[in-house]
């Protein structure tokens, strides 16, 4: 017993130092590419090509003096970025990122928990995640947090039905909703191969999910002076975009759980295969933002209720018939 | 005494405190996150009980899915988030009665009707089972329950949608 | 992992297919039709109900469950799904001028209309307790929608929210008195239920009477008794006439038809308890009603209590109970549809545009102007009243004299003396149609073929359960017969 909760509590502590570790250097990396992309350098200036940036950014961050505007709610207020982080963090308590290895005799899995209902888990508390902006928008007492704010989570809430469905077709053929068991049943072929359709449509979920380009309207700069973190300053802030990119890194290890096989490959070690896939689907990401322009809002909702919804139920039921036929 | 006891009424003293709080708030978005944790404390009761499932459901459609919507629908009624809402109306001495009566008879019940229960509680993992039966036994009620929320959307349209002209 | 489908009877549903498919093709073609030229919907709704009453005659043969005995295919139900069938043409056949006249055609009101009839039915078969409320709530979230459907005026949408309110509260009370019936019995499915009470099992559970307890204001509320009525006479008033029609004959049927199944099939063995407390339901709910509709100027406002009214004289049968009662509610529940969906047509017919002529004064003088459609409404008051010879009467007739035989006598003189009273009021209208001098003018009525068939329809139905009911009656008693074993 003792023994299970120290290798738990390891477990716990390097998965999530290694998340947020992550997330901080994705700032580094996102400036790094769009740089590259636009034909500049990004940051060159704190260490070897801006290396130590993300640190010189937290410590700016963490000193920075915190406002609290006067009309917020401040229970609410405060409570908000937390409820935002939290989510964004939890959700890799499932994620599988190897099978197994042995470390002084002991087998043990790389995984923090395997839970049988994996998948739902992360989408109930995906599904949290909105809470944070809504909250946030709201206690500013700012109107443009709070068109902000009910903007995300009309976005949020519209796309979440199509990515729920869009990996039915995965959950169908794995039988499983864990996420372990997804993996294992990837180990002939990637699921990208036999559902590209709900792929796509989890694609474009994930990343309106996430609030990014093309999806970013929550915060346009141009229309809402950043939406509903605009009055949010220092550490809180930080927690707001530790959050956003937190999200990146959950919805990518996600994607490379359902679809592109998890851990499994040749030659290289099971998590470098993982950490390798999560990064290429970072990489899209960045890359998305560096070259698509942002949606219009109407076209937006259009797109997600008028062309995805369809589209992913369409595919569960083609799914379906096709193991039925077989 | 098993954890499970302690963390059964931490959880219940969680749904039951936000609850209150959903009933006598006086700020009504104070009162929907309220509601958030309520949903919350219940979805924590499910895992106590073994139903994984139906926890993760719950979070997913009552917290994720309607209480955004409730609260998106208090943010655009500026004037109901607004802190000069009353809350109780002048029946509150008769509603505390019925409700308090109605309290009284569900805990006598409770209590005497526990050890006398029927039900046999299923031992195997709960994930498979439900979607079993939902497509054998119980597969009428499931394709109703499609027809009943095709109503339910073709009704919101009606009552929603601009008219044209 | 392999999952062994269990046989799916889908001959045992082809009632209920006909009737959603129906629903479905409407939705479809709606979208095709221009805004101003919705009739066709009516006549393919019209289409679709005869061929699910053609579909369900097959199933009278021989009694049978289907779906793992989560549906019942006995005479009972095949009585109330060809009762809830006729409603519904009938609602139909007054619906489409009417519509047009508020400028409210739209084609998902049909759909709508499909989707509560196919609640009720699945209400009336329903062998299992889940397949019960979703029958119920798509019927109650149809009508929900179907007592808005005149958006832009206040009333309608009144009602809508009140029936909304109090019907997801009704529901609330319903769920957990199928938990607790759960609990006690450890099944939702009707017939083990009654097996589990039949075996002698120890009736004094708390949990037992608790859930029949809530399930009794369940039930309650959907069929407006004293004191869960508060909302019936604002929905039944705001909502667009040919919808108030609808929910007074239909709701009231398919509530009782589960009702019907659940108390007097199931909780039989706890027949001594909670007879004792709908004894009191109904001479409440009978008082209640006919008194407060004597002050009623409005007339959809007087149908309403007087529906009311009705629930209580059916409930004096359920507390009759056996043979008799039973039969006698299924004749009721009838007679009391055709003569009010033919009330609702005359108000619908001498309505105007704005939900307009509908007090009690502009009934005045109208027995000159249009003779016949103040006959027919003359015939309905008669029958309301329960006067001879019509339905009404032999209704409450069969109602009364099961009370008087099962030893309710006093009932019975209660039930009697509430008929006499409402005498005053449903006379009333005729007084006014024929003794008074006509108002001043106001605007032609339209008619319609459909308004008429459905009128000629009430009318000789009316007349003909009134001067002929044996034969009604002995269905009726053919179809209670297995439900009480």
């Amino acid at each position: 017993m003792f023994e299970f909760i120290i290798i738990m509590l390891v477990k716990i502590a390097v998965v999530f130092g290694a998340l947020l570790l992550t997330v901080a250097y994705l700032t580094w990396l996102e400036r790094k590419v769009i740089g590259d992309i636009q034909v500049r350098l990004g940051p060159m200036r704190v260490g070897y090509h801006g290396l130590l940036q993300p640190i010189a950014d937290g410590l700016k961050l963490l000193f920075k003096e915190d406002i609290i505007p006067a009309e917020a709610d401040r229970t609410v207020y405060l409570l908000a970025p937390l409820v935002a982080i939290i989510p964004a963090l939890i959700s890799f308590a499932v994620i599988p990122f190897g099978s197994q290895v042995k470390i002084l005799g002991r087998t043990i899995d790389l995984y923090i928990t395997d839970v049988n209902i994996g998948i739902l888990f992360i989408f109930a508390v995906a599904s949290l995640g909105v809470y944070g902006i809504v909250l946030a928008g709201w206690s500013s007492n700012n109107k443009y947090s709070l068109l902000g704010a009910m903007r995300s989570s009309a976005q949020m809430i519209s796309y979440e039905l199509s990515m729920g469905l869009s990996i039915v077709g995965v959950l169908m053929m794995a039988q499983s909703l864990s996420l372990v068991q997804i993996v294992k049943a990837q180990s002939v072929v990637w699921f990208i191969l036999l559902q590209p359709v709900g792929f796509l449509i989890y694609l474009i979920c994930a990343v309106a999910e996430t609030n990014r380009a093309p999806f970013d309207l929550p915060e346009a700069e141009t229309e809402l002076v950043a939406g509903f973190h605009v009055e949010y300053s220092s550490m809180k802030f930080a927690l707001f975009f530790l959050a956003e990119y937190a999200n990146i890194v959950t919805v990518s290890a996600l994607a490379t759980t359902l679809f592109l096989g998890g851990w499994q490959g040749p030659l290289l070690p099971p998590v470098a295969w993982f950490l390798l896939k999560v990064f290429a689907f970072i990489f899209l990401f960045v890359w998305l933002r560096a070259t698509l322009p942002r949606f219009r809002y109407d076209q937006l909702m259009g797109f997600g209720w008028k062309v995805l919804l369809p589209v992913s139920l369409a595919n569960i039921l083609v799914t379906g018939l096709i193991m039925a036929w077989r | 005494m098993s954890i499970e006891l302690p963390v059964f009424y931490f959880l219940a003293a969680i749904t039951i405190g936000a609850a209150l709080i959903v009933v006598l708030g006086r700020n009504i978005v104070h009162c929907a996150f309220s509601l958030v944790l309520a949903f919350f404390g219940v979805a924590g009761l499910y895992v106590l009980l073994d139903a994984e499932f139906l926890a993760a459901v719950q979070v997913l459609i009552y917290v994720g899915g309607i209480t955004i919507l409730l609260l998106f629908a208090i943010m655009l009624t500026s004037r109901a988030s607004g802190p000069g809402v009353r809350i109780l109306n002048e029946q509150l001495g008769l509603s505390a009665l019925i409700a308090g009566g109605l309290f009284f008879l569900l805990i006598y019940a409770l209590w005497k009707g526990i050890p006398a229960l029927a039900i046999k509680v299923p031992t195997q993992a709960n994930v498979p089972t439900i979607g079993r039966v939902l497509m054998t036994s119980y597969v009428l009620p499931f394709e109703v329950a499609s027809v009943l929320l095709l109503a339910a959307l073709v009704g919101a349209l009606i009552l929603a949608r601009k008219e044209k002209d | 992992m392999e999952i062994t489908l269990p046989p799916v009877d889908l001959g045992a549903i082809t009632p209920e297919l006909i009737v959603t498919g129906t629903a479905l093709v409407i939705l479809l073609v709606d979208l095709f039709l221009p805004r101003d030229r919705k009739t066709p919907l009516a006549y393919l709704s019209l289409l679709g109900l005869v061929l699910a009453f053609a579909a369900s005659l097959p199933l009278w043969g021989r009694a049978r469950y289907a779906f793992k005995e989560s549906i019942s295919l006995d005479p009972f139900s095949l009585f109330f799904s060809s009762l809830f069938l006729l409603i519904a043409a009938l609602t139909i056949l007054i619906s489409t001028n009417y519509l047009e006249r508020e400028e409210i055609h739209r084609g998902e009101y049909y759909a709508l209309l499909l989707f509560a009839t196919l609640g009720m039915m699945l209400l009336a078969k329903g062998m299992d307790l889940v397949v019960l409320f979703l029958g119920l709530e798509t019927l109650s979230i149809s009508l929900y929608t179907l007592a808005g459907f005149m958006r832009a005026r206040l009333r309608s949408n009144e009602s809508a929210l009140k029936y909304l309110l109090l019907g997801a509260f009704a529901s609330g009370f319903l769920l957990y008195g199928i938990a607790f019936l759960y609990g006690a019995t450890g099944t939702t499915n009707l017939k083990k239920v009654a097996v589990f009470l039949g075996k002698g099992a120890p009736l004094s559970d708390p949990f037992l009477f608790i859930g029949a307890g809530l399930l009794i204001v369940g039930f309650g509320f959907k069929v407006a008794t004293v004191p869960f009525h508060m909302w019936a006479p604002d929905v039944y008033e705001g909502a667009p006439t040919s919808v108030t029609a609808f929910m007074i004959a239909g709701t009231k049927a398919a509530a009782f038809s589960a009702f019907l199944r659940i108390f007097l099939y199931s909780l039989a063995p706890l027949k001594p308890n909670w007879s004792a407390v709908l004894w009191v339901l109904a001479v409440l709910t009978m008082t209640l009603g006919n008194v407060v509709a004597i002050a009623q100027q409005n007339i959809k406002r007087m149908l309403a209590y007087s529906s009311i009214a009705h629930a209580g004289y059916i409930l004096v049968a359920v507390v009759a109970g056996g043979e008799l009662g039973g039969s006698s509610i299924l004749f009721y529940l009838l007679a009391y549809a055709l003569m009010n969906l033919g009330a609702f047509a005359v108000v619908i017919l001498l309505g105007q545009k704005g939900e307009e002529n509908l007090n009690l004064p502009d009934y005045a003088g109208v027995g000159y102007r249009h003779p016949l459609p103040a006959l027919a409404m003359a015939i309905f008051m008669f029958s309301l009243a329960g006067i001879p010879p019509t339905a009404g009467f032999m209704g409450k007739f069969y109602v009364f004299s099961a009370a008087v035989k099962a030893g309710y006598i006093g009932l019975a003189i209660i039930g009697v003396l509430n008929s006499v009273v409402s005498v005053f009021f449903y006379l009333r209208v005729t007084v006014m149609m024929y003794m008074r001098e006509p108002r001043a003018e106001v605007g032609p009525i339209y008619t319609s073929p459909a308004l008429a068939a459905a009128l000629v329809i009430a009318v000789w139905g009316t007349l003909q359960l009134g001067l002929f009911p044996g034969r009604l009656l002995e269905l009726a008693l053919r179809s209670i017969r297995p439900l009480l074993g």
